[in-house]
């Protein structure tokens, strides 16, 4: 709605513009200052548009088309089970946050690349290559927390704001918020070439730390310990940087110095919170590849061994 | 062959106890530490470590890990521990190198359908997909459900003020 309206300003700005300037010419001998009026108006225009936040309903229609791309590049992985567990561990988390009322979503992704995503208004995606290298569920609850954080802060829609214009993206989310499906999506191919670059240039590097921060606190208020991020870090410290790593090692900052910044700011603060959790059965069950009962399966592979051989 | 498929057996058992594959990691301390009896700042004191010290890992736990080095057993704090990377040692590479032997298994799985690169040049050539947004969205849960889990899996919340950056070194 805002954006329409967003729409209807700038077009009734380019309308009004030329007709400006055909009357100032011949007006300017007897209106001296008429010309740094108009240049006035403009300039208070231009200030009054960065200073405009884009609303909930438009973030999240700008998130969604990210996370619709996102996911055209690696679709849901099809386990109902595996994506509800994801959703409640995150949708926990996002509770302890500052944005407990978005509509949060949580995906994991067929790809065997290492990465986690966040786009605006509350959309996470962890691929299931990152969530296999996972030691615990604390350790998805950092991965969670920091894309969460992310969405808290909105870095990604910031970034977005200042490469794209704030006027843009209105216009953008409130046309593809009056249509459905497809075509709704295809119109947004300014957000979404802008969501790409985003994707594959990365945030700031303060931002990144700053989720660091924040993620192994909102994973610790959710009762977890605060250390799974740092697992995490630790892996990937660790990993190769090419291959599965590539795009992640090129958008973040390395995980050493992660590592030193997080490790700098937590020093000994976060040891002695209760309860705090490092795993939870519902982790465990839910372990890539889906285990059957762990005995049986034993049971059954054994004699199969014995068959191929023979 | 066979023995292919024995390894592939042994790589899925080794993901199935995940704990036992993660018994080898291993790595270095980046400044000297006290090895301690237990997982608590004020714990018995195993042994003195110096930095660069080697240690084998063989649990975590909160902010610690528990680890042999030199012969000894102990903890030392998680943030004075680098893993080894790459190649031939660190249970990361290990579990790693496990999983994808399982994933392109001929005992195949569910997995490998459908699973894509997530590289700069599949971004690049992304399209929306609104089906697959539409079933991200379904499969988005309330509040309520997400509380219920996190209780029945004894999850206790905390308050805790967000961090301030650290000093820079």
């Amino acid at each position: 709605m805002i954006g329409r309206t967003g729409l209807a300003t700038a077009l009734a700005l380019l309308v009004c513009a030329p007709a400006a300037l055909l009357v100032a010419a011949p007006a300017a001998a007897q209106f001296p200052n008429f010309d740094s009026m108009v240049k006035g108006a403009e300039s208070l225009k231009k200030g009054a548009d960065s200073m405009r936040t884009i609303g909930e309903p438009e973030e999240v229609q700008i998130g969604a088309q990210l996370a619709a791309t996102l996911l055209g590049a690696a679709p849901l992985v099809p386990d109902p089970a595996l994506q509800a567990y994801v959703n409640k561990v995150g949708f926990w988390l996002a509770i302890q946050s500052e944005r407990p009322a978005l509509q949060w979503k949580f995906g994991v992704i067929a790809s065997n690349d290492v990465n986690a995503f966040a786009t605006p208004g509350g959309y996470v995606l962890i691929t299931k290559g990152l969530y296999d290298r996972l030691r615990n569920e604390s350790e998805l609850a950092g991965v969670l927390a920091h894309e969460i954080s992310h969405v808290v802060r909105k870095h990604q829609l910031k970034a977005l704001q200042s490469a794209l214009g704030t006027a843009a993206m209105q216009d953008i989310a409130g046309a593809a918020g009056s249509m459905s499906g497809n075509s709704a999506l295809s119109s947004a191919s300014q957000v979404i070439k802008g969501g790409k670059d985003l994707f594959l240039r990365g945030l700031d590097k303060e931002d990144e730390y700053e989720a660091d921060r924040m993620g192994a606190v909102i994973a610790a208020r959710g009762g977890y310990s605060p250390y799974g991020l740092v697992g995490v870090l630790q892996t990937l410290s660790a990993s190769p940087t090419d291959g599965a790593f590539a795009l992640l090692f090129k958008t973040h900052p390395t995980p050493v110095s992660r590592l030193e910044r997080l490790g700098a700011a937590m020093g000994s603060q976060l040891d002695t919170l209760p309860n705090a959790a490092d795993d939870t059965p519902g982790f465990v069950t839910l372990r890539n590849p889906p285990p059957p009962p762990a005995p049986v399966a034993s049971v059954k592979a054994a004699p199969k061994v014995h068959a191929k051989k023979r | 062959m066979i023995h292919g498929w024995a390894y592939r057996f042994a790589a899925a058992l080794m993901l199935l106890w995940g704990a036992a594959a993660q018994a080898a990691e291993s790595g270095v301390l980046i400044r000297a530490d006290v090895l301690r009896d237990k997982p608590f700042i004020d714990a018995g004191t195993v042994d003195k470590l110096a930095a660069n010290a080697a240690v084998t890992i063989a649990a975590r736990q909160g902010g610690w890990m528990q680890v042999d080095a030199g012969g000894k057993s102990g903890w030392v704090r998680t943030l004075n521990v680098r893993l080894a990377g790459g190649g031939t040692v660190g249970g990361s590479s290990g579990v790693l190198a496990a999983a994808s032997v399982f994933r392109t298994g001929s005992s195949g799985t569910q997995v490998t359908t459908g699973v894509k690169g997530l590289g700069e040049s599949d971004l690049r050539a992304a399209e929306p997909n609104a089906a697959q947004l539409a079933m991200l969205n379904a499969q988005g849960v309330t509040p309520a459900d997400a509380s219920d889990q996190a209780s029945r899996n004894g999850l206790k919340p905390n308050q805790v003020a967000y961090l301030k950056p650290g000093k820079k070194k």
